[in-house]
């Protein structure tokens, strides 16, 4: 048996997967622990698994900051949220960690560091203390695309700044270390993420699944719900946004032949149509095979599980990682994007009724979702940490 | 338009990209926004990626091989991306065409 520490970052939709692949883990019998710099709900750690925060009070006030900028996000231009990304949130957290963690893998002794693709502190960390790391990467890998050709001064800034960072943690070296270059787990497809051929230690094992919702759910009034169903979700982040987009929505379907299913706060709106169905947290894994439509702007949970299910997407964009994902959904042909931002109600219409009518896109979700069930998933995942922790020097 | 279009003036060539840039993003969003040649492409009107690259397509079917506007937006680093207005754009076409 080994001992796994993932290292993850404050945001959700980084740490979901981890809880899930440790979960396997801990039921085969392995010790798993997590370390992060913000608390975590004691519910979301499987049990037998233990969460670790460090003593971060010299930080306090950098980290409310740095959380407090991630709302900025959505209303930023593109190559800003890159300085926002690097600069004020990877970075910045690499820092916060490094020495607790530093600390933590003495007193703890784990045999793998499993660190998250933007959660850099754990490979570095793992390098100084000699510590075989893997890193997962919940999202379509290479949102940067061919950048030291396309843009290959924005490539070298970046480069420099975790040159920079490394030289904080004592590593002098040119190539970099914030990831594995032995094995790199990814939760979607080869298929889905267009990296062919994607580097050797890239293993694409699909979504991982396996934490329980309890969420109560009026399945009733849905049993009874006309027409075609829509689920529409915004994930956990963009609260500032949640009135305007969900405004547009009620513009665009109230009264048309067909089910919206909103994942939102009731408060967000003063009055809601007949045919939307709106609760604040749902089983969303559960509600998935009974929709004919999802409507997200791209986290890539809610992704996952659309695809999961084989269903057709309409995607709306709005920062960070949304539009390269907007793109993997076009071109694989399982879905229509829109940017939010350009968002007209006659074409939000008329793009909900050409996915609803046009079988093409319900066919393409349905072969992402053959890729997705062939990735393997959490058995993948496990068998692919099991052969690295007995054999580190060769794996993947 | 074949490659060999005219000199075009200062005010020409501002009307011009104006033009793309509502053909671009959508002529309803455009009316909401002051085009003006200080107006920042990626802060005031908002253009993402996507809608960049498909502006560059209009600029190059216009004016053809005599002005390289990706190759001359490649060789750019982040701040002079989140900079770049529409003045800086008409200046370089200005210069290619002289």
């Amino acid at each position: 048996m080994s001992r796994y520490l993932f290292v993850i970052p404050p945001f959700f939709g980084h740490v979901s997967p981890t809880l899930s692949v440790g979960a396997t883990l801990l039921a085969r019998g392995h010790e798993v622990a997590w370390f992060g710099i913000t608390p975590l709900k004691p519910e979301h750690i499987p049990a037998g698994g233990s969460y670790h925060v460090p003593d971060l009070t010299e930080y306090g006030e950098d980290i409310a900051l740095m959380l407090r900028r991630q709302d900025d996000g959505p209303s930023v231009s593109g190559p800003e949220v890159l300085k926002l990304a690097l600069e004020e949130t990877y970075l910045p957290i690499a820092r916060f960690m490094r020495k607790g963690l530093l600390d933590f893998l003495d007193a703890w002794q784990p045999d793998v560091v499993v660190n998250d693709c933007i959660t850099f502190a754990g490979a570095l960390c793992a390098r100084l203390k000699g510590i075989p790391c893997v890193t997962t990467t919940p999202v379509p890998p290479d949102v940067m695309g061919n950048a030291e050709e396309t843009a290959p001064k924005i490539a070298e800034w970046q480069q420099n700044l975790i040159r920079g960072l490394q030289e904080e943690f004592g590593i002098q070296e040119e190539s970099l270390h914030i990831h594995s270059h032995r094995l790199n787990m990814v939760f979607t497809s080869r298929t889905f993420a267009g990296l062919d051929p994607a580097p050797p230690h890239m293993e694409f094992v699909g979504p991982v699944r396996g934490r329980p919702n309890e969420v109560l759910f009026d399945w009733e009034r849905l049993r009874q719900a006309k027409g075609p169903k829509i689920f529409v979700s915004l994930g956990t982040l963009l609260v500032d946004i949640r009135k305007a987009f969900f405004s547009k929505l009620v513009e665009a379907f109230a009264d048309e032949p067909l089910t919206i299913i909103a994942a939102t706060d009731p408060a967000a709106l003063e009055s809601w149509p007949e045919n939307f169905i709106v609760q604040g947290f749902v089983p969303q894994a559960a509600l998935m095979p009974h929709m004919d439509l999802v409507i997200c702007h791209g986290g890539f949970n809610t992704v996952n599980d659309t695809f999961v299910n084989g269903l057709p997407m309409l995607i709306t964009p709005i920062a960070y990682d949304h539009f390269h994902t907007a793109k993997l959904i076009e071109r694989a042909g399982c879905g229509i994007s829109i940017r939010y931002k350009r968002l007209r109600i006659n074409e939000l219409r008329s793009a909900v009724y050409e996915l609803l009518e046009n079988p093409v896109y319900r066919e393409a979700a349905v072969r992402i979702q053959t890729t997705f069930r062939e990735a393997g998933g959490n058995d993948r995942a496990v068998e692919l940490l099991e052969t690295f922790a007995r054999e580190p020097e060769y794996a993947s | 338009m074949d490659a060999a279009v005219t000199r075009l003036t200062y005010q020409e060539i501002f009307d011009l990209l104006k033009q793309f840039i509502t053909d671009v993003i959508g002529e309803e969003f455009v009316e909401e926004m002051d085009i003006e040649p200080q107006s920042s492409f990626t802060k005031d009107l908002e253009m993402d990626s996507i809608e960049i690259v498909s502006f560059s397509e209009k600029i190059k079917a216009h004016f053809g091989k005599e002005i390289d506007f990706t190759g001359w937006l490649s060789g750019m680093d982040l701040d002079q991306l989140i900079n770049l207005n529409l003045d800086q754009i008409i200046r370089y076409i200005e210069e290619c065409q002289s």
